[in-house]
């Protein structure tokens, strides 16, 4: 009998649960959480808390005993036991870009062409992918879908992962550039002799002789007068030398870093993060004094060279926090779309290597909104902001405990289910699990 | 591994005789009149080698017509009349060299470029002719074919001290057959060469074959083990194919057979086909040797061994000499060591001049390689009669018998001493003159110049650049410049005073003094005439008072003190270990202990470990005598994570996906014990893995199942009487759907194509057992009459499935080709050990159950490509409660190291309990990999695989403290500080090493790039591919 109930449920819900679930409206009601553990996201946790918002902002949030307002008018949530924390945030990503990594129709990620800073990631941004929702259950609400390839591979975007349509989405449109910054020439193999060695040194001088030939004529016609002839890559990059585009400076070799940096500051890039950053721990002295952010890369992550520390990818986060730079974790790499939803856990791996929960909390929630400009609204749980939110049984960085029970994007409560909760209801109840 | 030196055999002693005569004039034209000459010769007086260990003084050498004649102390050898006599008094003759590794005289064939899955396919040989299916199978190439006598190469080859060489064409995996010629110039090919059928070659690299098999490493191992079978059949049955290739190799199985590898590790695998074929292969290495010279001593195998020793590296940049490999830094200072260390461990070996850019190089390397402890009688040896030895021609090569070819070299010192110059190099009674030895004029003389007072006239220096100095009676002394050819003499002196007269300033009074003369040995005296600075001719006279003074016959012969070398690391590579770590017994205490057994999780509880296995569980345990304690308080012990799916340590390729059905290739035959990734494996508590084949055809190869036991050989990393496994697979990558346009030929192309693989593989192995069964019923008397049956060790490995010896671990994803194969399998009578991936086992699981199959899947991978659209996290527990045996795998070294945090997940998605996720990757992939009466959990009598974690083992926040296996500490956070320690201080060292080396002159070179891949199941040749 039960058996049968359940899949009298499960063939309901099958219409609506097949697809990716409806977004869920604007916020209608005044909502109250009681009882949690409350993590701002700025290293402070506040046990017992309250939390409210209203029309998708935060009107209060601090210790329980602080909230004085009539409980009346709010839907109440009690989450004694539970953890409250700002969405994670996912810079870097693919996400809503590719849907079947081994399925080229599906993929649009990457232009072709080396230099094409006026293509826009946004507008391929797939609010129907069927990724997404399962990338919210974890606590992932916000991200950047970011194009790859080339050397300017064109814009990102910031966008939430609750919505019908791209322009629905977006939190800031076209929040930065992205350079791949060309790799510093070594011997590939033992077998490369001097003039194939010198054959890709020619190489990426030419592309460094590019890049600052488009960055110079680039800031040079920002300041020609109305009516000039318009050029689609010159125009795109204009926001770089205003400082209201990021310059995203993709490079990992510590070498690289310092020539990226250098070369963007000289050629008047205004605001500039270093995104990979794998061997940041080589030029800790330097980001610090240069103030640059970094946004690293994916730390599940063998080692870059055999004799590294096992644990140097572990450990690159509570290095860099040690240095007192400012930086945020992402989830680039192999199987980075779908393999996304671990970003929390990635966090988690901070902090078995150094760094603390708190920590390794504002590397996914509070860096991020800062890096990407949008920490006015998100990023952390102060009264004012976003309410932006995710609470979980326990631990959201720890996937032995991370169990989201509900989720608000902008004070609406996100649909936790999609293809593969669907797909689990359907064959437990064929075995009748 | 019997022994290398064998008897002379009557064949080749014949084929001598033949080649003997032939250097008589012969059968050939002439143009002109004879010009035969008696060739008697006599050398007196020589320091003189009759063979590398027999020295005789003031020795007389005679030789006549190409040979030796004589050899012995002056007294004892008769010169005839009409002998030609030379006076050696003072030089050395040895034996000519001999290098058994040359192209010489043949004509190179270039390798063909690798495309992997870029190219279309080739199925077929391109060859032309009744010859083997594969391209790279050529045994019968013979070089002596194709030899044609090369002045340039010959010179270059004499002029090193080599007398005689055998060639080959080095093309390809069997190469054919190589011939010994000797480096005569003046003859014609049927007069040097020695023996045209010395040796065969062989190698794992298929060269310019441009067909698809082997693709692999493990590939080219399976084709000549098939091909040595197919040979034995030919030979039996040579009705049933007209096969030139297997004719020649059965004709050249008594050959001495050279195997040409790339490093240490394929010199063991080669060893190991050789004892299955019966074949004690001469091993042509890399000069890696000493990395593993106890192993390599076990084969019994003599080495050739290059000299090449590689350039320091470009060290100055401190980040970017972080590229280069431990390994790398260690092999520059240690390769010239390689030969004395063979030596010293008594391992046969010889010395080639192959791989070395410039030849030039080889004997400034010896001399190098005899600073590092080569001795002088050792490193002839190598040179002459190991060489001789192997071909089997010490009869005739190799050393200064009666009888024996007249190769000899005349040098002007012992073999190995620093001014030593090669003079003469005699091939087969010819002289080839390669330089003469400068006199010596150093010493100090008497000056007299005109009517000058008498000076001094020193000259110093080394003999072929003497340094001139001339000392007034008064006055400072001055350089000169002297010359001496064929004793006439010219000196030229001036002031002192090299600055240039100031501008204005009168010009200087002296200009230079020349004079020109010659040298009487008698008197030992340069006179004649010469014109002072003004012109006024005179007459000059310098008389030897006196032999060069002791300092500067010291600086002549400055003896290097022998270098400080490293530690050999085992495994040589990044974190290796001078030892591997013991099996002290070890008691840890306190500990929260996951058993993964019905006992559940043991809170505050001792466990002991001894000689290897778990022996003790309890509360407040003794220690056994001379062990050691670890508190586990707050810790949680756990059994070693087993790793079902794993492509790490694999060397060559982890596909051999050129055909549809390669059974025969076995992962066993490539295991890399030094892939970092072991190491790294340890550090996440992975104690054993399963390293299988890729998934690029329906029917992979064989798997290996080992423990990371880092430092081992890769034998010794296998798991002992583990049961054989190999890899299936279904869907995409077998269809190569994501291959490209070009790779549409190859049979599957559709699930519909797979099955009949499969169905068209086990119909096949049905028969061939029946086929043998049948044979082996017959007595021996028919079985005399009869032929038997072909073996085959593709279908062999079939067969051991359908006889449950072998068990089938296959890549699936979709629930219509897992249904498929469960459905071939009853129909066939074959089970499905273990479905991996399995991403939608949850579909199926009831099937799965009924059939008997295990489930080994990833935690939440997805969406990678279409085959996984529907795969969902909850798999592995719905799975679970559907009663399968499951486990988490990792198919990824990076994932490897943090498997239980994947097991965990299975908490989070689907309710797992963490006890049974625990064991996901603990006693469940040991069940499925039937090795769970050994490991996989903590129980008295298991092996002591276990991990001390810092935290509950399925939390984020836990990391392994220690890992051991077999009850030695693999890793451990301490182990590890302190292995990092060491390295930072080895490479610290070497680096200032080599930035002395290069301050001192040596070239350098650019800082290498790692070439080790990370494989993955549709890793194809040697791409680096990453989808799964």
């Amino acid at each position: 009998m039960r058996i049968l109930l359940t899949l009298a449920l499960v063939s309901t819900a099958c219409a609506t649960l097949a697809q990716v679930p409806m977004p869920t409206p604007p916020q209608s009601k005044p909502v109250l959480i009681t009882g949690a553990t409350l993590h701002v996201g700025n290293g402070t946790v506040v046990p017992n808390a309250a939390v409210a918002f209203d029309k998708g902002r935060l009107t209060y949030a601090g210790p329980a005993a602080g909230f004085t307002a009539d409980k009346g008018g709010y839907e109440t949530i009690d989450a004694t036991g539970q953890q409250l924390y700002p969405g994670l945030i996912l810079p870097n990503t693919t996400l809503g870009l590719t849907e079947v990594e081994s399925i080229r129709a599906t993929v649009d990620e990457e232009e072709v062409g080396m230099l094409n800073p006026n293509v826009r990631a946004l507008i391929a941004y797939n609010t129907d992918s069927d990724i997404l929702p399962t990338v919210r259950i974890n606590g992932v609400l916000l991200a950047q879908p970011t194009p790859r390839g080339g050397l300017l591979a064109g814009q990102s975007s910031v966008v939430q992962l609750d919505a019908w349509n791209w322009q629905d989405a977006v939190v800031r449109a076209d929040d930065g550039q992205h350079l791949t910054w060309p790799a510093m020439v070594f011997r590939n193999n033992p077998n490369e002799d001097a003039a194939a060695l010198d054959k890709r040194q020619k190489a990426r001088e030419t592309q460094l002789r590019d890049l600052e030939q488009l960055f110079g004529e680039a800031n040079a016609y920002r300041q020609l007068p109305a009516g000039r002839k318009e050029n689609l890559r010159l125009a795109s990059l204009a926001g770089i030398f205003d400082g209201s585009k990021t310059l995203y400076l993709h490079a990992d070799y510590g070498k690289e870093i310092i020539e990226a940096v250098r070369f963007a500051k000289r050629l008047g890039a205004q605001k500039v993060a270093v995104v990979g950053a794998r061997d940041a721990w080589m030029v800790l002295d330097f980001l610090k004094q240069n103030d640059v952010s970094v946004v690293v890369s994916r730390i599940h992550a063998l080692p870059r060279r055999d004799a590294d520390d096992y644990d140097q990818p572990y450990k690159l986060p509570a290095q860099l926090q040690a240095a007192g730079v400012r930086f945020c974790l992402d989830y680039q790499g192999d199987q980075e779309t779908a393999g996304s939803r671990n970003l929390a856990f990635i966090a988690g791996t901070a902090v078995n290597f150094g760094l603390t929960k708190e920590q390794a909390l504002t590397a996914v929630t509070l860096t991020p909104a800062q890096i990407m400009g949008v920490d006015k609204d998100y990023g952390t749980l102060e009264t004012g902001k976003s309410a932006t939110l995710v609470l979980s049984k326990g631990d959201l960085l720890d996937m032995r405990t991370n169990a989201v029970s509900r989720a608000f994007i902008d004070g609406r409560s996100i649909s936790l289910d999609s293809k593969q909760t669907y797909l689990e209801k359907k064959f437990r109840s064929k075995y009748g699990q | 591994m019997k022994n290398s030196y064998q008897p002379l055999p009557l064949v080749a002693v014949l084929a001598m005789l033949g080649t003997a005569a032939a250097a008589q004039p012969g059968t050939f034209p002439r143009n002109g009149v004879y010009d035969q000459r008696p060739g008697v010769f006599a050398f007196t007086h020589a320091t003189l080698f009759t063979d590398y260990k027999t020295k005789i003084s003031d020795a007389t050498l005679l030789i006549r017509d190409g040979k030796v004649v004589a050899a012995g102390p002056a007294g004892a050898v008769k010169i005839p009349a009409g002998a030609v006599v030379q006076d050696v008094r003072g030089k050395f003759i040895y034996p000519g060299f001999v290098d058994v590794y040359t192209s010489y005289g043949v004509p190179e064939i270039p390798a063909a470029p690798r495309q992997g899955r870029r190219a279309g396919p080739q199925f077929d040989s391109q060859k032309t002719g009744a010859y083997s299916w594969n391209q790279a199978i050529h045994p019968e190439v013979n070089a002596a074919e194709q030899f044609k006598i090369n002045n340039d190469q010959a010179t270059a080859y004499r002029a090193l001290g080599f007398g005689a060489v055998l060639t080959q064409q080095a093309d390809g995996i069997m190469r054919g057959t190589a011939a010994l010629v000797s480096l005569n110039t003046n003859r014609r090919e049927q007069e040097v060469m020695l023996l045209e059928r010395a040796a065969s070659g062989l190698s794992f690299d298929k060269g310019s074959s441009t067909q698809d098999y082997p693709g692999s490493l493990m590939g080219s191992i399976a084709l000549l083990r098939q091909t040595y079978l197919d040979a034995q059949w030919n030979q039996r049955s040579p009705g049933r194919e007209r096969n030139l290739s297997l004719q020649a190799l059965s004709q050249q199985k008594a050959l001495p057979a050279i195997f040409q590898v790339s490093d240490k590790l394929s010199a063991l695998r080669a060893d190991k086909l050789g004892d299955e074929a019966g074949q004690q292969y001469i091993i042509k290495g890399r000069g890696d040797e000493y990395q593993r010279l106890d192993d390599l001593k076990k084969t019994g195998a003599a080495f050739v061994l290059p000299l090449n020793f590689p350039d320091a590296y470009d060290v100055a940049d401190v980040y970017d000499a972080l590229r280069i490999p431990l390994e790398d830094l260690k092999h520059w200072e240690l390769a010239p060591a390689n030969a004395a260390r063979l030596s010293q461990a008594g391992v046969p070996f010889v010395l080639t001049t192959a791989d070395l850019k410039d030849k030039k190089k080889f004997l400034p390397n010896l001399r190098k390689a005899g600073q590092y402890g080569l001795s002088e009688t050792a490193a002839l040896q190598a040179l002459t009669d190991t060489p001789a030895r192997l071909l089997r021609a010490q009869d005739r090569i190799g050393a200064l018998k009666p009888g024996m070819e007249a190769n000899f070299i005349v040098c002007s010192a012992h073999l190995l001493a620093d001014d030593n110059v090669l003079l003469d190099n005699w091939v087969q009674g010819e002289r080839y003159q390669l330089s003469t030895v400068p006199a010596d004029y150093r010493g100090v003389y008497s000056l007299n110049i005109g009517s000058q007072p008498e000076g001094r006239f020193l000259i110093q220096g080394k003999p072929e650049a003497p340094e001139l100095k001339i000392v007034p009676t008064a006055g400072d002394t001055l350089r000169g410049n002297l010359t001496v050819t064929s004793d006439l003499a010219t000196v030229v002196f001036g002031p002192k005073s090299k600055k240039k007269p100031e501008a204005g300033a009168a010009p200087a009074a002296e200009g230079s003094v020349r004079l020109s003369g010659y040298y009487t040995q008698e008197g030992r005296v340069f006179q004649g005439d010469g014109l002072l600075a003004d012109g006024t001719p005179v007459k000059w006279r310098a008389a030897r008072l006196e032999e060069a003074t002791r300092a500067a016959k010291r600086d002549s012969a400055k003896v290097v003190p022998p270098p400080v070398l490293g530690n050999v690391i085992f495994p040589f590579a990044a974190y290796g270990r001078a030892a591997v770590p013991s099996q002290q017994p070890t008691l840890i205490k306190n500990a929260t202990v996951w058993t993964s057994e019905a006992a559940g999780k043991l809170e505050n509880t001792d466990v002991l470990l001894e000689n290897g296995k778990i022996t003790k569980i309890g509360k407040n345990l003794s220690l056994p005598k001379g062990g050691r304690s670890i508190d586990g308080t707050g810790k949680h012990l756990a059994p070693g994570i087993i790793d079902e799916h794993s492509h790490l340590a694999i060397s060559g390729g982890v596909n051999e996906g050129t055909q549809a059905v390669t059974s025969e290739v076995r992962i066993g035959d490539v295991v890399d014990n030094e892939d970092v990734g072991i190491y790294r494996d340890l550090a996440g508590g992975v104690v054993a893995a399963q390293l299988l084949h890729g998934s690029a055809n329906p029917i992979g190869g064989q798997s290996a199942l080992v423990k990371m036991r880092w430092g081992a050989t890769p034998e010794d990393m296998k798991i002992g009487e583990a049961p054989g496994f190999i890899k299936f697979a279904l869907g995409e990558n077998v269809k190569q759907s994501n291959w490209g346009e070009l790779n549409v030929l190859r049979f599957p192309q559709t699930r519909m194509g797979t099955e009949q693989v499969f169905v068209d593989a086990f119909t096949r192995a049905k028969e061939y057992e029946q086929e043998w069964k049948a044979w082996n019923k017959l007595g021996k008397g028919k079985q005399k009459k009869g032929e038997a049956p072909r073996r085959d060790l593709e279908l062999e490995a079939l067969v051991e499935i359908l006889n449950r010896q072998r068990f089938i671990t296959c890549h699936s994803y979709v629930q219509s080709e897992i249904n498929m194969l469960l459905n071939v399998a009853d129909r066939l009578g074959f089970k499905v050990n273990t479905f991996t991936h399995i991403l939608e086992g949850y579909k199926v699981a009831d099937k799965m159950k009924a059939h008997g199959a295990n489930a080994s899947t990833f935690s939440d991978w997805w969406a990678y490509k279409n085959e996984v659209k529907d795969a969902i996290p909850y798999n592995a527990a719905i799975m679970t409660r559907a009663g399968l045996n499951v486990a988490i795998n990792s198919d990824d070294a990076e994932m490897s190291r943090r498997l239980n945090q994947e097991a965990a997940k299975t908490v989070k998605y689907g309710g797992l309990t963490e006890e049974e996720a625990l064991r996901l990757v603990t006693i469940n992939p040991a069940k499925m990999l039937h090795l769970d009466a050994r490991m996989g959990s903590i129980k008295e009598g298991k092996d002591a695989d276990v991990v001390l974690w810092s935290d509950n083992p399925l939390s984020i926040y836990a990391h392994p403290e220690y890992t051991f296996v077999d009850g030695r500490e693999m890793f451990s956070l301490a182990a590890d500080a302190a292995l990092r320690a060491d390295m930072q201080k080895e490479r610290q060292r070497l680096v200032q090493a080599m930035l002395t080396a290069k301050q001192g002159g040596a070239p350098t070179q650019a800082a290498p790039g790692k070439a080790r891949g990370l494989w993955h199941c549709d890793t194809i040749g040697e791409e680096k591919e990453l989808a799964k």
